[in-house]
């Protein structure tokens, strides 16, 4: 009997919005209150991803609330549900590939086919796939013969029933998927890490100065020397777990042993996807990027942001992968 | 650096004295007796007899998130850190020179991916394997199974797993990387337990469900979603049994019905921090809250295998408060009976506290009192100078036994004769039966009357009605100024009459109605029962100082009479109504060194002012029948109600059966009575005192039933089968509504019917056939068939006999045949002819001869049956105690 992995569809109901880099300001309260003081607030699930553009938040309704109204804010109109692929019953050999890459095929790529667009989020923890809250039925339907669906409700998980919604469903077109999109590598490597929660106080102050004071003139100076350098951190709180992605030069910053490394140490390059802002209803970005991955069993972190696509390889692997990815790229 | 971590305390698996409290470091105690040579200065006291020493400190694993402690007896004191890291790190206290430990000591798990150690747990028969529960990583495992014994990485290894060792790691070569198993891919573990019914089978709290890996095919994993996660416990006395919480709820599953849980606790209003089975105790288990100074106890001792439906057993539920302060953490003593240390949350404050057990207490039926506490049961004697004989004898269940057998209560006729049933020496009981007799008796009579008047009474019940109520309603009373009798002279006391207050009289015992109307009978019976003093103040409140004189010299003079009457007679026949005689001075205040209240009551009557009669009425040695007549007839309308009153509360107070006469067989007199029964326990009286009253009032009352119930019961448990079948016929003559209807039925094997139901079919049956000019014998069937098909009954297995009993008169029967049939029914009606049969294998006979046989076989009579019938009944066994 095969035994089919699990797809958890997770309970909180999430936001996708940008705040633009002049207007952070007006959000530092209720960011702060999001990322370091968790319990005064109800969220569960809060992310925060700074990128040259501007500040990605991707956060649940509960935590929504804590920003304010501004022009400085666009909100995407859609309410997003969280995905999860959990190993389940069977026990998965350790030469599978990670993340995004153990997905790829079986959940972007038939998602992809479908035409349901998806909005990625890699954390320390695990892979969230976002997909629109209407395509649900449409995400259950294509996916229910790979997985076996669970719904989490109150923080319990019960069977999902396929909604039994199959007439107007489209045909999957298999065609194959070039890369449509222009790519870029900078020449930072990043750490993807984590820490302990009771010693998230600690390091309060140097989190806020990462996350918000970035573009004083002491980093402006250093980006300059490197113009392929990019500016990019990413903070996660999820169910009380918190990611953190960084480059190098600011993982320096924090003290010994506060952060969470993994025993090889590895690093990561970013591979960048997108020279105009991909908007959210375009489909098929992140299969065109992880089935290639996938292919040479290379793993990856994908963050999707309200303006590009990042993905990060492993520093070994990046020549190779931006070859795989050139070589299918209509873009060149 | 850590900040606020929360203590927790460990007992050493071996050492009885030694345990260890973590928080930011970790400290080995030793536990004593306060004051014993072996504690210096600067022990801490953890309770009135116990101190503890700190041993060692160790503060070399920085991190700490969770510690478990070797439990094997080498090496004694190696505990596993499991850090924030997710590293586990082998360390140890107070044994430096110890040489086994010291190889495993330093030695360090590190998880390819970092991430919080959440839990840690020795498998406690393989004791190499250790299993670490860490927090989620998208590409790790979070359940990881070291064993401690492996060598460490080889550069082979090193270099395949790309091993980039931080420079914390001074020294590599004690740095393992590669564990034993690997499980729960892409998902958290919050807490471990090893199963002790298999140590191959491993209980993981995972992210959202509950987990069971088994070592031997850790393919496949056994799992219930389910959000109680945390700190999963399996009971040491049942280790099918598995406690594990989430937020303020505990939930208890049972291994081999695993598909949700068998019970869930109440739910507390914080979320909990510890739960813990307890190890010398089955079924207890303790919780602790955060910020709680209570340690919450589940005692599940009667837990029946929960195998069965969905039966949710009884816990028994309460708190103990071990310290003033807030609890950090506890933990159960290994050994020790329900014993505990606990750590205060704030500044390592311990307490060594031992939970107490609750004590089962248990009452036979006869005398005897037992308790159990713990493991000790405990035989209550009570040992007086009297010795234990006359104790039991005192006891209200021996007494009760015994009135059972004296057939107490069922004389219906003479009823005032049930108090000499009960022994005849309790003046309470005689004073009830006689209450009872009188009010029966004015029942009877009046019911009588009312025949003769042809009244449809609805008075009939006002006799039961006690006299306080009786009086209540008293009109048309009349105050006479009466003479003292043989005497022109005029009294000037008041006397009062009216239909009420002689009825009342008569309830005291006082009046009779019929030919001898007035007191002369009753003066009477008391001389004849010698009971001179209260008969010479009954003649005396009845106006009639000669008669009074009379009995008392009759007392003297009778046999074994008392000289000092005749004295007391002379002094009453110096009576005179001067207010300031020198009589009158001298009796007033002399009467009080009477020691009879009798006589000391009838001086009071006489040297009190008209109206004023306290003297008497509160004389609490006087029976309050006396003082009740003695209030009806001296007592104004206005002063009565109010005496009536003051004496039914203090009766009521204090459950004297003397009262019922005042209440009656009313709600009142159940009150009174249930007094009486929390005093005495007395339900016998009670119940017999209670079913004489008028049908259907205070019987319906719950507190009645209750003792009705109680005293069945104990009929029961004293196997007086035959007195309760007895009480329970008697019952059903006075209370009707307690007739059960019957609920099995003999049913024939060829029609289906009931054998005994169709004997109310006959006589339409019989009509029948009588149209056609058919009478009697055709009808009438034998007693060895069916009555509705007529075709035979079975035979008995023993005389091979068809079996037959006429269950009832059947009114179809002719008249003729009455006469012979009589002796032939009562004969078959006796219990040896009733059918009777094995409910196993259905086989049986009559019930003599079934008996008989049993008497010397233990298996059925039926060749080829070997269903050992007899041993089946578990009653069948048991004689009752009261057979002749």
């Amino acid at each position: 009997v095969k035994q089919l992995m699990e797809l958890h569809i997770l309970e909180h109901s999430l936001k996708v919005a940008s705040i633009e880099k002049e207007g952070i300001q007006i959000c530092t309260h209720g960011l702060i209150k999001l990322a370091f003081l968790a319990s005064k607030t109800r969220c569960k699930f809060f992310s925060l991803t700074e990128t040259p553009e501007d500040y990605t938040i991707i956060v649940d309704e509960e935590g929504f609330k804590e920003l304010p109204q501004s022009e400085h804010i666009s909100v995407a109109d859609a309410t997003w549900l969280a995905l999860n692929v959990v190993s389940g019953g069977g026990n998965a050999s350790n030469s599978q590939p990670i993340g995004v890459t153990k997905i790829a095929k079986s959940v972007i790529a038939p998602l992809a086919d479908h035409n349901i667009s998806v909005f990625m989020l890699s954390t320390y923890q695990t892979d969230f796939i976002l997909v629109r809250e209407r395509d649900l039925p449409m995400v259950m339907h294509t996916l229910s013969s790979e997985f076996t669906l669970l719904r989490v409700v109150n923080g319990e998980t019960f069977a999902a029933h396929d909604l039994g919604v199959t007439n107007g469903f489209v045909k999957p077109k298999l065609v194959p998927r070039p890369i449509i999109h222009p790519l870029s590598s900078p020449s930072n490597m990043f750490c993807v890490t984590s820490l302990d929660p009771d010693t998230l106080p600690s390091v309060a102050t140097l989190l806020m100065d990462v996350m918000f004071y970035s573009g004083g003139p002491k980093e402006s100076g250093a980006s300059s020397e490197d113009s392929s350098h990019i500016r990019f951190f990413s903070f996660s709180l999820i169910e009380g777990y918190i990611s953190l992605v960084m480059d190098e030069q600011t993982t320096q910053r924090f003290p010994n042993n506060v952060l969470f490394t993994s025993a090889s140490g590895e690093l990561w390059k970013m591979v960048r996807i997108g020279g105009q802002p991909l908007g959210f209803d375009e489909c098929g970005i992140v299969a065109q990027i992880s089935e290639p991955l996938a292919t040479a069993d290379i793993p990856a972190y994908y963050i999707s942001t309200f303006k590009f696509d990042h993905a990060l390889v492993p520093e070994e692997n990046i020549q190779s992968v931006i070859g795989a990815l050139r070589t299918k790229s209509t873009a060149q | 650096i850590m900040s606020g971590s929360k203590p927790d305390i460990l007992w050493s698996p071996h050492h009885p004295d030694h345990y260890v409290i973590c928080d930011s470091e970790l400290g080995l105690y030793r536990i004593g007796p306060v004051g014993s040579s072996e504690t210096k200065a600067g022990t801490l006291p953890l309770s009135e007899e116990t101190a503890a020493t700190l041993l060692a400190i160790n503060s070399d694993t920085p991190y700490m998130k969770c510690v478990a402690w070797y439990p094997k007896h080498e090496p004694e004191c190696l505990l596993a850190v499991g850090q924030a890291n997710g590293r586990v790190v082998l360390t140890s206290l107070g044994q430096s020179h110890n040489s086994t430990c010291k190889e495993l000591v330093g030695k360090e798990f590190v998880p390819k991916h970092a991430r919080q150690c959440n839990t840690l747990a020795w498998n406690p028969v393989d004791s190499n394997l250790l299993a670490a529960g860490l927090d989620k990583h998208r590409a790790d495992f979070s359940v990881l199974i070291w064993d401690i014994s492996s060598k460490f990485s080889s550069e082979a290894s090193v270099a395949s797993e790309k091993i980039r060792l931080s420079s914390v790691d001074l020294d590599s070569s004690s740095v393992v990387t590669k564990p034993l198993y690997e499980l729960g891919q892409n998902d958290a573990c919050l807490s471990l337990c090893w199963l002790l019914r298999d140590p191959k089978l491993l209980l993981a709290g995972m992210h959202r469900n509950l987990a069971i890996f088994d070592l031997r095919n850790t393919s496949q994993k056994t799992f219930v979603n389910t959000k109680a996660i945390q700190g999963v416990t399996v009971d040491p006395h049942f280790p099918d049994r598995v406690a594990s919480f989430f937020e303020g709820q505990v939930a208890i599953w049972d291994l081999r019905k695993f598909e949700k849980p068998v019970l869930t606790l109440t739910e507390q209003p914080k979320p909990l921090t510890k739960v813990a089975w307890c190890p010398t105790r089955n079924g207890l288990l303790a919780t602790l809250t955060r910020d709680s100074n209570i340690i919450r106890l589940y005692d599940m001792q009667h837990t029946p295998t929960p195998i069965g439906d969905e039966t949710e057993p009884t816990i028994i539920e309460r708190s103990v408060q071990p310290c003033e302060s807030q609890i950090g953490s506890f933990a159960w003593h290994p050994s020790s009976q329900n014993r505990m240390v606990v750590v205060s949350a704030a500044n390592r404050v311990m307490t060594d506290f031992t939970v107490f057990e609750r004590i089962s207490l248990a009452w036979s039926s006869t005398t005897s009192l037992m308790w159990a506490c713990g493991r000790h049961l405990y035989d209550c004697v009570e040992d007086g100078a009297e010795g234990v004989e006359s104790v039991i004898e005192k006891d209200i269940a021996t007494k009760m036994r015994q009135r059972a057998q004296s057939r107490y209560g069922h004389d219906t006729v003479q009823v005032w004769r049930n108090h000499l049933l009960a022994g005849g020496n309790d003046p309470q009981l005689k004073s009830l039966w006689y209450d009872l007799f009188y009010i029966l008796l004015s029942h009877m009579k009046q019911c009588a009357e009312d025949m003769e008047l042809k009244l449809q009474g609805n008075k009939q019940s006002v006799v039961y009605s006690g006299i306080k109520n009786i009086v209540k309603t008293s009109s048309g009373t009349k105050e006479s100024r009466r003479c003292w009798n043989g005497s022109d002279r005029q009294t000037d006391l008041p006397r009062y009459d009216s239909e009420e207050r002689c009825l009342a009289l008569r309830l005291c015992g006082w009046m009779s109605r019929g030919p001898d109307i007035g007191v002369e009978v009753f003066l009477r019976s008391l001389e004849q029962d010698r009971e001179w003093e209260r008969a010479a103040a009954v003649a005396l409140f009845n106006l009639d100082i000669r008669r009074a004189i009379q009995i008392l010299n009759k007392g003297a003079t009778a046999e074994k009479g008392d000289l000092n009457l005749n004295v007391v007679a002379m002094a009453l026949s110096g009576y005179t109504d001067e207010k300031s005689s020198l009589w009158r001075e001298m009796c007033s205040s002399l009467r009080l060194q009477l020691k009879n209240p009798y006589l000391c009551v009838m001086f009071a009557f006489l040297t009190s002012e008209p109206g004023a009669y306290d003297g008497v009425l509160y004389e609490s040695s006087v029976a309050v029948r006396d003082r009740v007549a003695f209030a009806c007839m001296f007592l104004s309308d206005a002063q009565l109600p109010r005496y009536m009153d003051k004496l039914t509360n203090e009766m009521k107070e204090a459950g004297n059966l003397e009262g019922i006469l005042l209440t009656g067989l009313s709600k009142d007199g159940v009150d009174l009575m249930e007094s009486h029964v929390d005093r005495t326990g007395d339900v016998q009286t009670a119940s017999f005192c209670m079913l004489k009253g008028s049908p259907g009032e205070v019987l319906k009352d719950p507190r009645v039933q209750c003792w009705i119930e109680n005293y069945r019961n104990l009929l029961d448990a004293w196997r007086f089968w035959h007195k309760r079948a007895e009480f329970d016929i008697y019952r059903g003559k006075l209370d009707p509504s307690s007739k059960p209807l019957a609920q099995v039925f003999v049913s024939c094997n060829f029609c289906g019917k009931s054998i005994s139901y169709s004997c109310s079919a006959m006589p339409h049956q019989g009509r029948g056939f009588s149209q056609y000019g058919v009478s009697g014998s055709p009808t009438k069937s034998k007693v060895t068939s069916c009555p509705g098909c007529r075709k035979p009954l079975p035979r008995c297995a023993l005389c091979l006999m068809n079996m037959g009993t006429p269950v009832s008169n059947c009114p179809g029967t002719g008249k003729s045949d009455e006469k012979v049939d009589l002796t032939r029914e009562n004969k078959l009606a006796q219990f040896n002819n009733w059918f009777t049969w094995c409910h196993n294998c259905r086989h049986g006979g009559h019930a003599g001869h079934m008996l008989s046989w049993f008497r010397d076989h233990t298996e059925c009579p039926v060749s080829a049956c070997t269903c050992k019938c007899m041993q089946l009944d578990t009653t069948g066994n048991l004689v009752p105690s009261d057979s002749s």
